[in-house]
């Protein structure tokens, strides 16, 4: 044991020899969710409508200012211009209020816009318009009771803050852990380990230990931030640790097995980075698997991050999904597959390389 | 010109001895386009169940309007619908394996047709403000249509659309012109880095230092070379992009090698700053390459800038992409010439320009003191 804690703290003692390295993997998934929480969707959107001039467009323009959560934002944001300055709007959204054949007609023009915004301004648009179709029908309406699981509609960055965890653990782990096991062949320092009389087992445990807590580190951070800017926190901070240290184990494994495999930074490093953001989108990044396409929803069953993000989900939400028994068993079977992998690669190309 | 291309092909040698580094313009973008792709690709219908329990008619066609109404995202309908009954909706929607459920009560039939305002019960997921306020939006779709199908008195205001092209745009093309920009930069990055990775590891910047020529005999090889690798990673995804999604540049195909070679030069400017100096070599590297992922994902990489303008932050507009993407898109997507076309190559050129200019003095300097 003594001895394990004397190479752990060997093992951190790299950390000066590589400064920067460990700097930017720590603390770049945090500046990352800064950064992109401001430009993240949020529910109100501009929606430009020629000034009315009519009883129904200035109705419209009433109802469209009712569109909202009940809980939480409004949906629409109308701005009236000028059918002149109309050109100058950006993505060229414009609804007018005309009468064709004695019909009153809301029309919405749309610039080069894609689908996923024409989706958007066509739903809300639809919502204003069936407000008013709704009060002309009276009783003969339909009224939507709506049952939000939750009291208030949680903003978008608490979620996006909470799938980036695993990612700030696992990017982490992996950068440093391909990083620092490439350059040692690259300066020749390999030789040590070669020569070196204790057992594998424990050069690599101490190694992987020191990659996981720096991951741990990483994903702490970020959990401050995300506490901090979008006001999510996590239940249990010991249960969110233990769940993040298993996906930084997880990145700490693949970067040693990078850096084992290519022996060369800049492609190890490559590998590293292309493997967590794949793992990253791919594992609920943007909303729960389930969510989404049955396609998605079956590849990202086969990723880490999709596990970590539903058992951090209720560390964050106060609500279970489902049984937490398959995320774990999940999560403890690939974190013995990419152990015993990293050793047996250890032992190739090392162990063996100098008989 | 004989003494660069010289240079230039012991460049080329060079990169033949680390050949795996030209997929750093490939692998990462392709692996972010997969996962997009899977992400938004497929069908995004939201995945509800429906219980009627109506006794009436106007359950069903309410319960038929679900797979009518046709969403403009990937033409689906907004919902996928699972009809259930009540206890087994309630205990997909707890552990999420549906997003929301639709009760329609027994006696809707008849409410509706004594005018005595009929409900229906909406349970829906609000983990995310987004999904929340899709619910509440798509419902709205769901019952202009129902109305309609059942013979309600006109609305007093109808709708209608006008879009500027015979077939929508649907998103995927949207976020994959914005991987192929990635693409460039990311080709562009790695590929000096690669170039100077050599030099690094063995110590050849000490003579560089004190080579008795301009050092931008050594520095103007490496820099055409990376933004040839960064070019040919952008058309392989162009490529890609056409045989999958149908999109292609057709004549204006110069116009986005320009763009997107200029774009690419700013971030080359400040890779060669790192990757000529010896100290945080690597620092550097993985800084540059997180740097660029991250303005993919900030300057528009998945989505509409112009609409967005007022959103974009102001950190954004301090790197060309987010200047450079919708012009782009404009090129590869909507096969026209983008309106702001000037304004945007006097930026880019700017970028390119001032990046190259601070990135060569800086690294000449630096090499110059470790001679």
């Amino acid at each position: 044991m003594k001895r394990f804690g004397l190479l752990l703290l060997s093992e951190f003692k790299l950390f000066r020899t590589t400064i920067p390295v460990h700097i930017i993997g720590i603390f770049q998934p945090a500046l990352m969710f800064s950064l992109m929480a401001l430009v993240l969707v949020t529910p109100t959107f501009d929606m430009h409508v020629v000034h009315p001039i009519t009883p129904l467009g200035t109705e419209l323009v009433l109802e469209m200012e009712k569109v909202c959560s009940p809980i939480g934002d409004n949906y629409i944001s109308p701005i009236l211009v000028d059918p002149v300055a109309s050109r100058e709007i950006p993505g060229g959204q414009l609804i007018s209020v005309e009468t064709v054949d004695g019909t009153s007609i809301a029309l919405q023009r749309y610039g080069l816009i894609d689908s996923n915004m024409v989706k958007n301004f066509r739903n809300r648009l639809t919502s204003a318009a069936l407000s008013i179709w709704n009060k002309s029908l009276m009783g003969h309406s339909i009224t939507i009771v709506q049952y939000p699981r939750l009291s208030r509609d949680i903003p978008y960055s608490v979620y996006f803050g909470m799938a980036m965890l695993p990612l700030a653990a696992f990017l982490a782990a992996a950068l440093i852990g391909a990083f620092s096991t490439a350059q040692e062949f690259e300066f020749n320092t390999i030789i040590e380990y070669r020569l070196s009389p204790i057992s594998m087992i424990l050069i690599m445990g101490v190694r992987l230990v020191r990659l996981s807590l720096i991951g741990l580190l990483s994903a702490f951070v970020l959990m401050l931030v995300v506490g901090i800017f979008a006001g999510g926190w996590p239940s249990s901070l010991a249960w969110a640790a233990l769940i993040l240290l298993v996906m930084a184990l997880l990145g700490g494994c693949l970067g040693t097995l990078a850096g084992l495999v290519l022996q060369s930074t800049l492609p190890a490093f490559l590998i590293g980075l292309a493997l967590a953001f794949f793992t990253w989108i791919l594992g609920s990044a943007f909303g729960l698997a389930a969510g989404f396409s049955g396609a998605y929803e079956a590849v990202s069953r086969w990723i880490p991050n999709t596990y970590a993000v539903e058992l951090l989900f209720p560390l964050y939400y106060g609500v279970n999904i489902g049984s937490s028994q398959p995320a774990i068993l999940f999560l403890a079977t690939a974190c013995t597959i990419l152990v015993l992998a990293t050793m047996f690669t250890y032992r190739r190309k090392i162990l063996l390389r100098q008989r | 010109m004989r003494r660069l291309w010289i240079l230039f092909k012991s460049e080329f040698n060079v990169w033949r001895h680390d050949p795996i580094t030209a997929v750093g313009g490939i692998l990462p973008p392709s692996l972010i386009l997969i996962a997009f792709a899977l992400l938004f690709g497929g069908r995004l219908s939201f995945k509800i169940a429906v219980v009627d329990l109506d006794q009436g008619s106007y359950g069903a066609v309410l319960r038929q309007s679900f797979d009518q109404v046709i969403s403009p995202l990937n033409n689906m309908p907004y919902y996928h619908v699972e009809d259930m009954d009540r206890e087994n909706a309630m205990r997909s929607f707890e552990t999420y394996r549906v997003e929301g459920v639709w009760i329609i009560p027994p006696d809707f039939s008849s409410r509706l047709e004594s005018g005595e305002n009929p409900n229906i019960s909406m349970y829906f997921n609000n983990y995310n403000d987004d999904r929340a306020k899709n619910h509440r939006i798509y419902s709205a779709e769901i019952i202009w249509h129902f109305y309609k199908q059942i013979g309600q008195p006109p609305p007093p205001l109808e709708m209608l659309e006008e879009y500027p092209l015979p077939v929508m745009v649907d998103w995927i093309p949207v976020i994959a012109v914005g991987v192929a920009l990635l693409s460039v930069c990311l080709g562009s990055i790695f590929n000096i880095y690669a170039l100077t990775y050599k030099v690094q590891i063995s110590n050849l910047t000490l003579e560089f230092g004190l080579a008795p020529r301009s050092l931008g005999w050594i520095l103007i090889p490496k820099v055409v070379l990376a933004l040839i690798f960064g070019l040919i990673s952008g058309t392989f995804f162009l490529v890609v992009i056409n045989i999958w999604l149908g999109f292609w540049p057709g004549s204006f195909i110069w116009a986005f090698w320009l763009l997107s070679g200029l774009t690419a030069l700013f971030w080359i400017g400040l890779a060669i700053v790192f990757g000529l100096q010896s100290r945080n070599y690597m620092a550097g590297a993985i800084a540059i390459v997180l740097s660029a992922i991250i303005v993919f994902f900030i300057g528009g990489g998945l989505g509409l800038i112009r609409f967005h303008q007022n959103d974009v932050q102001w950190y954004s507009w301090l790197f060309p992409n987010t200047h450079a993407i919708d012009p782009i898109r404009d090129l590869v997507l909507f096969n026209s010439w983008p309106v702001d076309w000037n304004i945007t190559l006097i930026k880019l050129i700017g970028f390119a320009l001032l990046s190259l200019t601070v990135g060569m003095s800086i690294t000449t300097r630096k090499l110059r003191c470790l001679g």
